[in-house]
C-alpha cells in the first residue's frame, strides 16, 4: 500500500506531479475515551503490545468485521483476550469520543455487543467534525462487556475498528478496573451478569506522577515544578517550564524552554 | 500556469540568505543551533511541511493556556508550546541555513489520495474558540492527540528518506516526544 502525498513540490523545485511515499499503514482513527485496547495500548496502560502503542488510528479493514483487530495479522495483539484487558466503569449512559487524524467521509459509526448492533450514528457521507462524541445507552448490557465501535468510510471500502472494554452499570466515578485475578487464557473474560456495584477490583496506578527529589537525577515520567533542580550527565540544570517528562524533554540544547543550565 | 509555478521558485531563490555554516551550540539559543548542509529534497520536505504542522500546533495549545479546564492539562499545554515554539524557531532557521522557503503554498495532505481532509484545518483551530468551556478540555484533547499523531506519522517521512543527520536526529526526538505527550494526553483524556 502506497500513500501519496499532496505536496506543493514546486517549493522543492521538482517536477514530478506529485511524490510518493511508502508507507506501512494507513491511519486514520480510534475511540479514546472510554479507551478503546488501542489507545490503552498507546497509553502505555497496557504494555508490549508491539507497533500499535505507535499508531492506535491504523486499525483499518475491508468493512463487515466483528474483530477487535479488524482481521488485520499486524494488529492481532487487540483481539487476544489473554491480555487481561482493563474494563471501564461507567454508568447506563456512555459517551465515546473519538480521535480522527483524517476526516474521512463518513456513512456511519456503528457499535455492536455481542454480534449485535445497539447503535447506529449516520455520516452523512460527509466529513465528520472537529470532535466526534457518541452517546448510547448501555442499560440493557449490565456488567462486564466487550463493545465493538467502528467507523464506516464513505468513499472507501474500508472501515475502522475498535473494541472498548467496559463494566456497565459500575458507577462512573472509578476511572479504572483491573481484575484482581487473571482470566483464564483460553477463554474470553468471564462476564458476570450484573456489576458488583460497590466492589472495584483493583485501583490502578493513576496518581498523578510523583514529585521529585531536590537535586535528583532527572528521570521520565516525574511531574517537575518550575525552580526545582536536576542534575543529568553531571550537570545541574533548573526547571523554568513546568511539566511532567517524557523522553526527549531530557536537559539539552533542544530542551532549553524547559531546562536552564546552571 | 508556469508563471504560477514558477513563482514560488523565484521567492526561494530570492529568499532570506543562507546562515553562517559554522555549527554552533553554544547553549543559549535553540534558533544558535545549525544543522549540516549535506540533506536532500525528503528533508527539506519534512521540514516545510512540520514548520506549517508546528503553527497550526502554537495556535491550538495557545488555545489550551488560556481556556483548559484541567491544570494539569494546561500545565502540559504550556511546556508543548514552550518546547514547540522553540522546535519551530530551529527548523526555520534550518531552511533558511539552506536557502530553501518555510512557506508552503498548499497546505500539506497525508491522506490526500483516499479523499481525506487532515486531521487538523483551519474550522478545527476555529472550533477550539468557540467551544463551550465545559467541553474545551474534551474538543482539544481530540484535536491535538490527531494532530501529535500526525506529527509522528510526518517525522517517518525523515526517517525512511532523509539524508541531513540533524533532521533525522530532529523526526526521532519528535517521535519520541509526541509519543510521550500521547500518553500523558490519553491518560488525561480518560482520568
Amino acid at each position: 500500500m502506497r500513500r501519496r502525498i499532496s505536496y506543493p513540490l514546486v517549493a522543492l523545485g521538482m517536477i514530478a506531479s506529485s511524490l510518493a511515499v511508502p508507507s506501512p499503514a494507513q491511519a486514520h482513527g480510534y475511540v479514546s475515551n472510554p479507551p478503546s485496547r488501542q489507545a490503552l495500548c498507546a497509553a502505555g496502560t497496557v504494555r508490549d503490545c508491539g507497533p500499535i502503542q505507535f499508531e492506535p488510528q491504523s486499525v483499518e479493514a475491508p468493512k463487515g468485521s466483528q474483530r477487535c483487530d479488524g482481521g488485520v495479522a499486524q494488529w492481532s495483539v487487540l483481539s487476544d483476550e489473554s491480555r487481561n484487558w482493563p474494563a471501564r466503569n461507567v454508568g447506563n449512559s456512555v459517551t465515546f469520543t473519538w480521535v480522527m487524524t483524517a476526516r474521512h467521509r463518513t456513512a456511519d459509526w456503528q457499535y455492536f455487543i455481542d454480534g449485535t448492533r445497539i447503535a447506529t450514528f449516520d455520516g452523512g457521507n460527509a466529513q465528520p467534525d472537529a470532535t466526534v462524541s457518541h452517546t448510547i445507552d448501555l442499560g440493557r448490557f449490565p456488567g462486564r462487556q466487550r463493545l465493538l465501535a467502528v467507523w464506516n468510510i464513505g468513499d472507501t471500502p474500508m472501515a475502522f475498528y475498535n473494541c472498548v472494554d467496559l463494566n456497565v452499570g459500575g458507577g462512573g466515578a472509578v476511572p479504572t478496573t483491573r481484575p484482581t485475578t487473571a482470566p483464564p487464557t483460553t477463554a474470553p473474560p468471564v462476564t458476570p451478569t450484573t456489576a458488583p456495584p460497590a466492589a472495584p477490583t483493583t485501583a490502578p496506578p493513576v496518581a498523578g506522577p510523583p514529585p521529585p527529589v531536590a537535586g535528583d537525577s532527572w528521570a521520565a515520567g516525574v511531574s517537575y515544578r518550575t525552580g526545582d533542580v536536576v542534575t543529568y550527565q553531571g550537570k545541574r540544570f533548573q526547571c523554568r517550564q513546568g511539566h511532567t517528562s517524557i523522553n526527549s524533554w531530557e536537559p539539552s540544547i533542544f530542551t532549553l524552554a524547559l531546562w536552564l543550565p546552571l | 500556469m508556469i508563471v504560477a509555478l514558477l513563482a514560488p521558485l523565484l521567492l526561494g531563490a530570492c529568499g532570506t540568505p543562507a546562515a553562517p555554516e559554522s555549527p554552533s551550540t553554544s547553549g543559549t539559543a535553540v534558533a544558535e543551533i545549525k544543522a549540516a548542509q549535506d540533506y536532500n529534497d525528503t528533508d527539506v520536505m519534512f521540514l516545510q511541511m512540520f514548520v506549517h504542522h508546528q503553527r497550526q500546533g502554537l495556535q491550538m495549545t495557545a488555545a489550551a493556556v488560556g481556556r483548559a479546564q484541567d491544570p494539569e492539562l494546561r500545565t502540559l499545554a504550556e511546556a508543548v508550546r514552550a518546547t514547540e515554539q522553540d522546535e519551530l524557531k530551529m527548523i526555520e532557521g534550518w531552511l533558511r541555513g539552506w536557502g530553501k522557503p518555510t512557506e508552503v503554498d498548499t497546505a500539506p495532505n497525508l491522506h490526500a489520495d483516499h479523499g481525506g481532509l487532515p486531521g487538523t484545518g483551519p474550522a478545527e483551530i476555529e472550533s477550539l474558540t468557540t467551544v463551550a468551556d465545559a467541553e474545551f478540555d474534551t474538543a482539544f484533547l481530540s484535536l491535538f492527540l490527531a494532530h501529535q499523531h500526525n506529527a509522528m506519522e510526518l517525522a517517518n517521512l525523515v526517517k525512511d528518506g532523509g539524508r541531513n543527520a540533524d533532521t533525522m536526529a530532529f523526526g526521532e526526538r519528535v517521535r519520541a516526544s509526541r509519543q510521550g505527550e500521547i500518553q500523558q494526553m490519553l491518560r488525561l483524556m480518560s482520568k
